[in-house]
Parts: C-alpha cells; sequence; structure tokens
C-alpha cells in the first residue's frame, strides 16, 4: 500500500497524468521536459518539482479598493476624491464590478501561481464553501479577499519555512504555518467570511447558535459518516452543541456599524473578527468522549475541539478521501483510505504538500483505472484550455459569464457543501445547458466568436482579446491537406494527450478539414480543426 | 406514474433508461440511441398533460406587504413607515376575509400593483395559502433557498426535489421535462441519478450550436457534432465500453444534442404568441419562452422562472412613499409578467393545463427596520394559480403577528410546511400516486396531507 512507483515504470502518460493532476497540464514541450525530469533524475525528482513552494505570497496583490485599511462601505472607491455617484465615475465599484475583481483575481492565482497551489486552492475554495452573497453584500468584498487569500496561503504553503501569521487575527489563533490543514481549520473559524456565513457572530453563551459548530463536524472535517469511516465512533449531537458552545462570542468588527461595536478594541482593520470574552462559554465541555485535553486541562474554547477533532482518525481519514477523490479518483478501497489517514494525521501531522507527496509517488495514483478517467471541473476546463492555447485570462466580464454557463460561479456554490464532485452521475457541472456551453466555448478562441457571451457588456470587455497564436498551435507546414495524420497527432498531442480517437471521428474531421482547406484556406480549417476537438465529450477528461 | 407524463414513444424512454444505467452493453446503447435520433425525426405529437410553473421570487419577498392585513393594529404598528392603507389603492379581498391562526379573520387585500392576481382572484383561479414555511427556520438565503429546493429542510442536502420527482416517476422522460429559465441550474432539479431530463438556459440564443455558416462548411455543425459524438453513425455510438466516467460524458453531449434539438422544435412550431401585449424584461421574456415552448407543444411539464431582487433591506420605499420603491416596482414587474403570461395561456386554451406557484425563500420580519426596509423573516404566503385551482379561497391560516406568537426574532411561525404544498402539485395535479411520496420526500412533515388547492385536469 502507497509503495513508490518503480522508476522504470515512469512514462510520458504517467508524466502528463500528474502534470494534469497536480496542475493544469501542460504545453508539448512542458510535457516532454517534465518527463525526462523523472526519467533522468527520477521520478521523485519530478514530483518535487511539482511540490516546490517558491512562489512569492505578494506576488498577486488585491485590487486598491481592498488594500485600504479605512471604511470601505459603499461603492465607491475614491483615492482621487471623486464622489461623483455617476456611472462614468472611473471609481465606481459597485458590488458587481467587486465581485468580478474578485473573480479574477481568484483565475490569476490558478494560471499565474504555482500550478499546485491553483489546484490546491480551488480545492479549499469548494471545502470550505461560503455565502458570499452575505459578504459581498456586507463587507464590500473584502471579506471575500481575506478569505481567499488565507486560502491561498495554505494552498501555496509553507513558503521557505517561515511560520506566517494569519494576519487579520494574528493575536488570537494558536500557533501554526501555511500549508497545514488543522492550522487552516482554524483560520477559517476565524475568517470574517466564515463566521459571518455560518451564524458565528451570533452565536454567545447565551444564545448558542449551532449552525458553524455543526458544518465543522459534518463538512469540513468528520464528514458525514460513509463506509470508509463506519469502524470509528459517530459523533453525536451532544459533540454538535459542545462544539458550538466553544465557538461562541466571536465577533465581526462592524465598518458598517461602528457604534456597535463600543467593546471592540481599537485599531483593527477592516472586517476583523474578534473574540468577545463576555459572551464566550468557557465552561469545561465533553466532546468526541473526551474531557480533557491530550495535554492536561478542560476541554474549553474552539482551539480546543479543532485539536481534539484533527487527533481522531476518523477526520484523517475523510479528508484523506476527499483529498484523494479531488487529485486521483471516487472510489479508492477502504484499506487505502485507511492507509492515506494515517500518513497525513501521524507521519505528517497534518502537512498537506508532504501528503501530497505520498500520493504523488505512490503505485495507486497511476492506475490504469485513475489515469484519463476524470471529468475536468469548470476551473479545470478554463484553466488548462487557456494553457494549452497560450492565451490570457478572459475580461473579467467574460470569466464571470463563462462561469455562469458552465454552472460554477465560483463566489457561489450552490450550497454550503460546496459543488457536487465532478466524478459522473448526477453532477451539476454537465447540467445539459452546461454541457451545451461546454461544446461553445472553444469557439471564443478559435474563432472569437462572442456571442457565446449572454451580454453585450461582456462582448464589449472582450473586444481587445488577442488572437491565439496558431503558428505556434498548428505549424504552417503542417497544414497541407496530405499532412492532415501529422496535424491531428500533434494537435491531440496539445490538448488530449493519450487519447485515441476513433476512426470515425478522424474521418468525420478529416472531412471537415478538407473541405475548408480547400474551398476557403488552411488556417480556416485550423480553426475548425480546433474547435471540433476541443468540443468532444474526450475533451473534457483528464 | 401518470401516464400523461409520458406520451412519448417507448423507443426515447428506453433512452433515459439508458442514460441512468452505466453497465448496458454497448451494441444495445447504440441501437437505442439510433432509434432515439430517428425518434427526434418524427413530429411532435405535443402533450395535453398538466404544467406546472415555479415561479421563484428570490430574495425574501416581504409577503405582509404583498398581502396586506391592513386593518391590523400590530401590522400598522409594527410599520409606521412602510405600511400599505387603503388611501394607497390597495386591493381589498372583501368577498373573503382570510382565516388566522388567532381565530378572529384576518381583513387582507392585495398589493395595489397586483391587479391582475386580483382579477384571477375575483374570476376564482387564484387560491392564497398562508402561513407557510417549515420548522426552526434558517434565515440565511443560500440555505433556506437549499431547504425549498431540497425539501428537506435542516440537512445536508444532496438533491432536489423536482429531481427526485423525475428520478422516480419519469424513467424514460424526454430530456427537455423539466426547463429552468435562468443561467446557474437549480438544485431543485437536480438528480441523484444518472442525467435529470431537465435543461438550464437563459435564453434559447444561448441553448444553441453558435454555427458560422460559409463556404466549406455546408454541413451545419450540429451535423458535425452529431457525427463526432456518434449520435447518427451507422456503427459507431460513441459511447465507451470500457469508461464508465467517459460514456457517462459522451451520454450527456447526446442528451444537450437532442435538447437543444427540442426546444428549437417547439419554438419553430410555436410560431408567434396570441398575446401581443407583453412588457419588456427578463422576467416576462423567460415567460414568453416558456408560453412559446407551450404553444409549440414541448414535452416539457415543469417549468421554472425567477424574479430576483426582493431582499429588501433598505428602500423598499423611498421617502416616505409607500409607492415607490424596489417593492413596488418588483411587484409591478411580477404582476403585468405573469399577467401577460396568463393571457397568452387562456388565448392558446392551455389555462386549464397550468398550475403556477409563486414561492421565496421566506418572508419578512413583522417589524420594519432602520433603512425603511425589513430584515429576513420565516413563514410568507404563497400564491397558486391555473384554471383548475380552486381559487377566491385560503389554504392555511394567517400566522398571528403578535409579538410573543413570532419566532425567530420578530418573524411570523408558519403553519402550512411548504412540503405539502409539493405533494398537492405532484399528487393531485401530476397524478403521483401517495405511495410514491416516501422516495420523493425522504423527510416529512409532521401533518403531510395534501392540501385541496387544485382539481385534477
Amino acid at each position: 500500500m502507497l509503495d513508490p512507483l518503480p522508476q522504470e515504470s515512469w512514462s510520458r502518460r504517467h508524466a502528463n497524468h500528474l502534470l494534469q493532476r497536480a496542475g493544469f497540464g501542460g504545453s508539448p514541450e512542458e510535457q516532454e521536459a517534465f518527463f525526462r525530469l523523472g526519467d533522468e533524475q527520477g521520478v521523485e525528482a519530478a514530483v518535487d518539482s511539482l511540490l516546490e513552494t517558491t512562489e512569492d505570497w505578494s506576488s498577486l496583490p488585491w485590487t486598491d479598493w481592498a488594500l485600504g485599511d479605512t471604511d470601505p462601505n459603499g461603492d465607491f472607491f475614491d483615492p482621487e476624491g471623486n464622489l461623483s455617484t455617476d456611472n462614468t465615475n472611473p471609481n465606481r465599484r459597485g458590488q458587481n464590478i467587486r465581485r468580478r475583481e474578485v473573480m479574477l483575481w481568484y483565475f490569476s492565482n490558478l494560471k499565474q501561481g504555482q500550478p499546485l497551489a491553483g489546484k490546491l486552492l480551488k480545492f479549499f475554495v469548494d471545502h470550505f464553501g461560503i455565502d458570499s452573497a452575505a459578504i459581498g453584500q456586507y463587507y464590500r468584498y473584502i471579506g471575500l479577499f481575506r478569505y481567499f487569500e488565507m486560502l491561498r496561503k495554505h494552498a501555496a504553503g509553507n513558503v521557505a519555512g517561515v511560520d506566517a501569521p494569519f494576519e487579520s487575527d494574528e493575536r488570537l489563533v494558536p500557533e501554526g504555518h501555511y500549508g497545514n490543514f488543522r492550522t487552516m481549520a482554524n483560520h477559517v473559524s476565524w475568517s470574517i467570511a466564515m463566521v459571518r456565513t455560518l451564524d458565528l457572530y451570533e452565536s454567545t453563551s447565551s444564545s448558542i447558535n449551532e449552525n458553524f459548530g455543526r458544518e465543522l463536524l459534518e463538512l469540513f472535517t468528520f464528514g458525514l459518516g460513509t463506509d470508509f469511516t463506519d469502524d470509528d465512533d459517530e459523533y453525536t449531537e451532544e459533540d454538535v452543541g459542545a462544539a458550538a458552545e466553544a465557538f461562541t462570542g466571536r465577533k465581526i468588527y462592524g465598518f458598517r456599524f461602528p457604534n456597535n461595536d463600543q467593546s471592540a478594541p481599537r485599531g483593527l482593520p477592516p472586517s476583523s473578527v474578534w473574540q468577545n470574552a463576555n459572551l464566550q462559554d468557557r465552561s469545561p465541555k465533553t466532546f468526541y468522549g473526551n474531557t480533557t485535553m491530550p495535554g492536561g486541562g478542560d476541554v474549553v474554547d474552539g482551539d480546543d475541539i479543532i485539536e481534539l477533532i484533527f487527533n481522531s482518525i476518523r477526520c484523517a481519514k475523510h479528508l484523506s478521501w476527499k483529498l484523494w477523490r479531488y487529485f486521483a479518483s471516487p472510489n479508492p478501497s477502504k484499506a487505502l483510505i485507511e492507509a492515506l489517514a494515517l500518513r497525513f494525521r501521524d507521519t505528517h501531522d497534518y502537512e498537506i504538500r508532504p501528503f501530497l507527496k505520498d500520493i504523488f509517488l505512490s503505485e495507486e495514483f497511476y492506475d490504469d483505472a485513475i489515469m484519463n478517467t476524470q471529468i475536468k471541473d469548470a476551473g479545470d476546463l478554463l484553466t488548462s484550455l487557456e494553457k494549452q492555447l497560450d492565451a490570457p485570462n478572459l475580461s473579467q466580464d467574460a470569466i464571470e459569464d463563462v462561469m455562469q454557463q458552465l454552472g460554477y460561479e465560483i463566489l457561489f456554490p450552490p450550497s454550503i457543501a460546496g459543488w457536487p464532485e465532478p466524478d459522473g452521475e448526477g453532477n451539476t457541472w454537465l447540467a445539459t445547458g452546461a454541457m451545451v456551453f461546454r461544446m461553445n466555448v472553444p469557439s471564443i478562441w478559435s474563432h472569437r466568436n462572442f456571442d457565446v457571451f449572454t451580454t453585450a457588456r461582456t462582448r464589449t470587455s472582450m473586444a481587445g482579446y488577442p488572437d491565439v497564436d496558431w503558428d505556434r498551435i498548428a505549424p504552417r507546414d503542417l497544414r497541407a491537406i496530405e499532412n492532415f495524420p501529422l496535424l491531428i497527432e500533434t494537435l491531440t498531442k496539445r490538448f488530449m494527450p493519450h487519447r485515441t480517437l476513433r476512426k470515425s471521428q478522424i474521418r468525420t474531421l478529416y472531412e471537415r478539414y478538407s473541405s475548408i482547406a480547400e474551398q476557403l484556406d488552411s488556417l480556416e480549417a485550423v480553426k475548425e480543426l480546433v474547435r471540433l476537438l476541443l468540443a468532444l465529450p474526450e475533451y473534457q477528461m483528464q | 406514474m401518470n401516464i400523461k407524463l409520458n406520451r412519448r414513444e417507448f423507443v426515447a424512454k428506453s433512452v433515459w433508461g439508458a442514460t441512468a444505467s452505466m453497465s448496458l452493453p454497448g451494441f444495445l446503447q447504440q441501437t437505442l440511441f439510433n432509434l432515439d435520433a430517428h425518434a427526434q425525426s418524427l413530429p411532435p405529437e405535443g402533450d395535453e398533460g398538466p404544467i406546472i410553473l415555479l415561479m421563484e421570487l428570490a430574495g425574501g419577498n416581504d409577503t405582509l406587504n404583498t398581502l396586506i392585513p391592513y386593518t391590523n393594529g400590530i401590522y400598522n404598528g409594527a410599520r409606521p413607515t412602510i405600511r400599505l392603507g387603503e388611501q394607497h389603492g390597495i386591493l381589498p379581498l372583501t368577498d373573503n376575509d382570510a382565516p388566522s391562526v388567532t381565530g378572529n379573520d384576518e381583513v387582507v387585500a392585495l398589493h395595489p400593483n397586483l391587479t391582475a392576481f386580483n382579477q384571477l382572484w375575483l374570476d376564482g383561479e387564484l387560491g392564497i395559502i398562508n402561513g407557510v414555511g417549515y420548522p426552526n427556520p434558517n434565515l440565511s438565503h443560500f440555505t433556506s433557498f437549499d431547504y425549498w429546493h431540497s425539501a428537506e429542510p435542516n440537512t445536508i442536502v444532496k438533491d432536489g426535489w423536482v429531481g427526485r420527482y423525475l428520478d422516480n416517476q419519469c424513467d424514460g422522460c424526454g430530456a427537455t421535462t423539466g426547463i429552468f429559465m435562468n443561467r446557474r441550474p437549480t438544485l431543485a432539479f437536480k438528480s441523484d441519478q444518472g442525467l435529470s431530463p431537465t435543461v438550464t438556459f437563459n435564453s434559447p440564443d444561448n441553448f444553441s450550436w453558435r454555427d458560422m455558416p460559409s463556404v466549406g462548411r455546408e454541413a451545419s455543425l450540429e451535423q458535425m457534432y452529431r457525427k463526432l459524438i456518434g449520435l447518427d453513425h451507422a456503427t459507431d455510438d460513441g459511447i465507451s465500453a470500457t469508461d464508465d466516467t467517459l460514456a457517462y460524458v459522451q451520454r450527456a453531449a447526446h442528451s444537450a444534442m437532442i435538447s437543444t434539438a427540442s426546444v428549437r422544435a417547439a419554438l419553430e412550431a410555436s410560431g408567434d404568441l396570441l398575446n401581443p401585449n407583453w412588457p419588456d424584461n427578463n422576467l416576462a421574456n423567460s415567460l414568453k419562452t416558456i408560453a412559446q415552448l407551450i404553444k409549440g407543444r414541448s414535452e416539457t411539464s415543469i417549468y421554472y422562472a425567477r424574479q430576483g431582487g426582493y431582499d429588501t433591506h433598505n428602500n423598499q420605499i423611498l421617502d416616505v412613499n409607500p409607492l415607490t420603491g424596489r417593492h413596488f416596482t418588483l411587484l409591478e414587474t411580477l404582476n403585468n409578467s405573469l399577467g401577460a403570461f396568463v393571457d397568452e395561456m387562456k388565448a392558446q386554451g392551455n389555462w386549464n393545463r397550468v398550475v403556477i406557484l409563486t414561492f421565496s425563500e421566506f418572508g419578512r420580519k413583522v417589524i420594519q427596520n432602520g433603512s425603511r426596509g425589513t430584515d429576513h423573516g420565516a413563514a410568507e404566503t404563497l400564491f397558486v394559480m391555473g384554471g383548475q385551482v380552486r381559487g377566491n379561497e385560503y389554504y392555511g391560516l394567517y400566522p398571528d403577528l403578535a409579538a410573543d406568537a413570532r419566532v425567530k426574532r420578530n418573524s411570523l411561525d408558519f403553519n402550512v410546511d411548504f412540503r405539502t404544498v409539493y405533494r398537492t402539485l405532484l399528487q393531485n395535479w401530476m397524478g403521483v400516486p401517495a405511495s410514491a411520496m416516501p422516495d420523493i420526500f425522504p423527510s416529512q412533515p409532521a401533518n403531510f396531507d395534501p392540501l385541496n388547492f387544485i382539481n385534477s385536469i
């Protein structure tokens, strides 16, 4: 179980599988270089190259309005003092614009950051889903920036071994560092987005709101009981109640109604969370069979609850399963999850990257039933498509439009449980309208077909979007009709490596290609070919 | 099972059966899909069956200012600025007072903009369901809508009530049995078995193949796609026999081809609408498309439309005039759009086939807030309209407005669980047997007896 992949098994297919699942794939040149790295210096060297935490956290700054430390309330960010409510005021930042700016920032992270960091950010945003409508409405999206930034830092890992403090509320959160799942759960519990989403700000010792306590157990850590955890102790309603009591008195520093916050410490940054000790239940509790902490002392507050949860094997199993499902496949064996859970909790103390290294090195990760059998979720689809085409980000309006049509609005998960997994039956990724759009969307790049957007605003925003470099995608010397076999091989290597098209598909593509090449010109034929290839069901797989 | 729901040929039914199962041998799947491709070319036979239009009012409609207890001292005291009274042209339902939880009937009136609602009431085609909600009301838009969509309050929701209904009752329905006019799919349609025979699109313009005819592109894009995914191929059905997940995606592509074709066929068959007077707004445009699909005899039995903006925390009214502001405009849009839709249905002769249900994720608090608005509440009033609705009648009781009767900080308490409203629609209108209810509604309220607001078709 979890033995390393033998060096002699390493192949281009293995290399591409790893590139695609741990990131968003690579160009044919990157594919080849990555294969050679693993071939010449060993599989571990290839895996290590994906895990390196070299990213500079400040490389993707927030937009100006989110950086200020003054009250961001209202629709205007006015560094120049322009307070005109006119629509033409360039400083106008209504909620819709702020929302799109957050979304662009998110996708920039997926594409421009370290690929694994992007992949993990996408996972965390789903795992720790939030109600961004409330955050956006009341906290003008600053709360979302703070939240996503915190998740991003955990995704980026413990850069250069620095134990960075959780910026918003470092006074309150126990020691830990980015890239550790337990620390992240704690940071989440102190973040304005979660405190608002799951009503922690309303939960006090005299009036308990169970919302967060329940979801912390049900969604974020223990999970609802599954086959993987049926040997482990079930948690009870009493445990939910104890958790809810422990997390009381966490208040939002309300820049919107500052007069309500007379008891808050002075000088907090906007949208901070703080602990109102007077509203906190500090009585000793019993939680999941524990009446004392492992190091002695009573079970008192939320930090204690999180520590106890992460000491349990059940939590380790649930998180191991979710990570395996995300990176590998939805149906691992029970024994594999058990082995993974022990690694995650005991060997790695919930450090995410060392744990992922075990996964990426394991034989199991390269099983035939796993490679090439995952449906790209909407984030995977857009990001890897743009990478393959070497295309820049869409406009922020277009990103929102595309994500809405794909049924994946990053700021609006369908429920607090996040999005359904893109692993087969019943998931909303492939709602019929979304499937139609998946087949239409490639024409944005192939034909600058901006008709696929739903609003004139979006179409206008894309006017300056650059054309694809077709000479790079399909070199001119391959475009002669008699070179079609070579052309299609080149294109499938870029877009669908290790996927064999059926004969009937090749024939259909050839007929179309030659028809357009003969009657119009070969560049038009190339564009059509790319459009059709990217509309295939096979292209939805990774 | 209601045979009226499923009037398509066996071949088409079998396709959806195949879609829900991943284990059919390849040759059989191929045969079924070829048969279905053939079925698509048959003239649409249309449907005479019952239709539901779910009209979602998103944001939490203030039903206290929609169906107004205008003589109630508590109402008038709690809403000094935003209350509506006779001086505002409200439409009193003088013929019939609303039974109340208090035992004393509530004197109520419709918002002055709800003229079409009022006419339907007078015509006996509008029923009013007061006091609708669920236990332990959640005041988050997000969570409460999850509950309304899943019909499983106070749980982690997995799928939707319409999705489960179709899973249970619609094995073999056409690909467009449910249509949601929106960009984002609704949890209500989510199935936990295979692909739900539902589609979501915000405009028919977006639910089509963006063909760009030119020299060399004589074959349409649709024809190209059909060939590439194996839908028309004589020997290659395009469904992987070895990779279940890929096979699932390939079937999704087949479904996309089939449902775009059937929506287009219905729209083409529809021609112009009969009511020339439609307002011009997003909701009216959605309802127009729905009206066209009905006229074009689409196989669809559940339509779903949505109007957002009801989260009236502030500026529910402007200044001091309650005949201004967001709620006023929203109800005007709702009334005029639904009114045009009803007129169209009557002109088409389809009014007896249609029932419309308006609902919101929650109502709003009794007491107005400091911003000339109202905050999230709990129980609400639903409106149900249709040619077969037992109208001019109340179902459920008007909630008690008194302070000590309120739940969750000044919210109204419910006395009708919304799941019984859904059940009534499915059982009394769609003809679903009572025995199917435990599967469709895994969690049931204490009182789950159907209401009597509708006759069968």
